[in-house]
């Protein structure tokens, strides 16, 4: 029995362990735990909206809400400061959703960047002023709104063969890309 | 810790309906380390090993230890795209009687979705025996890690990881099923440590007349990478 023992010891000493403090922190949280002024503005811009997920994430640094909902059929995230006021809305789209003439350009960086590519997750990001982006949702209006896209990509070189983030701005141009780094998947393998 | 007492219930309800077939219940600890030797290839060991605690065949039904058997394995792994590994792989077993080697190929395919992730596993092996022609096992394994805080794996979080694997075998035209349903709590330490606490419910002998048999493992495994 002492032996089995010592194996719930040992279980517990994990659990301890992945209690203590954490820099990168993703996670959900409940309304109440929201800043007012973010839930007024959601309810301003969405109306008659649906169901939000919200969240609590930081890098360390910088701390921020976000809630996530479904409207007109796609998945919004939109990006609070712990103020309260709204920072960002992304619109997750499909291929075929993208502007033709912005895609066209993104697609002709990818074919002379990479042997082979494929996109597994495209965004269209909105940043303005809490007015205007209310805008961009209730009335479907622009003005004064930036748009960038940021796309999570597959792409393979000759000497390298990586999943991409990238973020593109309103005319199709990269303007910064990163790669994704895939979790280990040992767990999944063996 | 909500969802691993109900994966743990659910599994022994399983278990209850099936007690005039052979039923075996132990621990099963697991660890394994892996490294990178280049940009593409990966070395992976793997060392696991099966305790049993009760056995219905047992004439007087009572707790007993026994060691089952151990595992030591190798893999070589090629990385051929972010989502897609293949790899070639040697295990060693320790039992009772005879001592064995097995030979393993395998492909893993990882499916990513918003929150979770899928990891897809096709493999085959042949195990070689003394004074018996080879066994040769085809398995598709597919399992399901679901991050509990949140929509992103953080470190110091946990996650529910649930796996099912068919196997079918063959040895001298005779062949039979396998099947392997687990059910653990994950905890992400970060991303060189995972410790994965569950259960391990396997069945076989789907094939073999009048006989069936059910085994219970109490799993404890270490992921570790360097």
């Amino acid at each position: 029995m002492y032996k089995y023992s010592l194996l719930i010891v040992f279980i517990f000493g994990f659990n301890l362990c992945s209690a203590q403090e954490k820099d990168e922190v993703e996670e959900r949280i409940k309304k109440s735990e929201v800043h007012p002024k973010a839930i007024a503005w959601l309810k301003d811009a969405y109306e008659k909206r649906r169901k939000v997920k919200w969240y609590y994430q930081t890098d360390g640094k910088e701390e921020a809400f976000e809630a996530k909902l479904k409207h007109k059929k796609h998945l919004h995230s939109v990006e609070f400061n712990t103020d309260g006021i709204v920072q960002n809305i992304e619109v997750l789209i499909k291929e075929k959703e993208m502007d033709r003439t912005v895609f066209g350009i993104i697609t002709d960086y990818m074919n002379t960047t990479y042997n082979k590519f494929s996109f597994s997750k495209i965004q269209i990001q909105y940043t303005g002023s809490e007015d205007d982006l209310e805008d961009v949702i209730d009335e479907n209006e622009f003005e004064e709104i930036s748009i960038s896209y940021e796309i999570e990509y597959y792409g393979k070189t000759d000497t390298q063969n990586e999943l991409w983030e990238g973020l593109f701005d309103q005319d199709g141009k990269l303007i910064v890309k990163r790669i994704v780094k895939i979790k280990n998947t040992d767990n999944l393998d063996y | 810790m909500k969802y691993f007492f109900v994966s743990v219930l659910s599994l022994l309800f399983v278990q209850v309906r099936a007690q005039d077939n052979r039923f075996i219940f132990g621990f099963f600890p697991e660890a394994s380390l892996k490294y990178n030797i280049s940009e593409n290839y990966s070395i992976t060991h793997k060392i696991e090993s099966q305790h049993g605690l009760f056995d219905s065949n047992r004439l007087n039904e009572e707790l007993d230890y026994e060691h089952n058997l151990t595992d030591i394995q190798t893999f070589l792994g090629r990385k051929i795209s972010p989502f897609v590994k293949v790899d070639i792989g040697y295990q060693y077993r320790l039992q009772e009687g005879e001592n064995t080697h097995r030979s393993i190929q395998q492909v893993s395919i990882l499916q990513r979705a918003l929150s979770y992730r899928i990891g897809h596993r096709i493999r085959t092996d042949q195990t070689f025996f003394e004074n018996a022609s080879i066994l040769y096992r085809i398995r598709y394994r597919l399992k399901g890690q679901i991050p509990l805080q949140g929509r992103e794996l953080d470190p110091g979080e946990n996650y529910l990881a649930i796996s099912n694997e068919l196997i079918y075998m063959i040895q001298s035209s005779e062949d039979d099923l396998e099947n392997r349903l687990t059910a653990a709590y994950g905890f992400y330490i970060d991303d060189k440590n995972k410790v994965e606490v569950g259960l391990d419910y396997r069945t076989d002998d789907y094939l073999v007349e009048d006989r069936f048999r059910h085994r219970l493992w109490f799993k404890f495994g270490y992921y570790k990478s360097l």
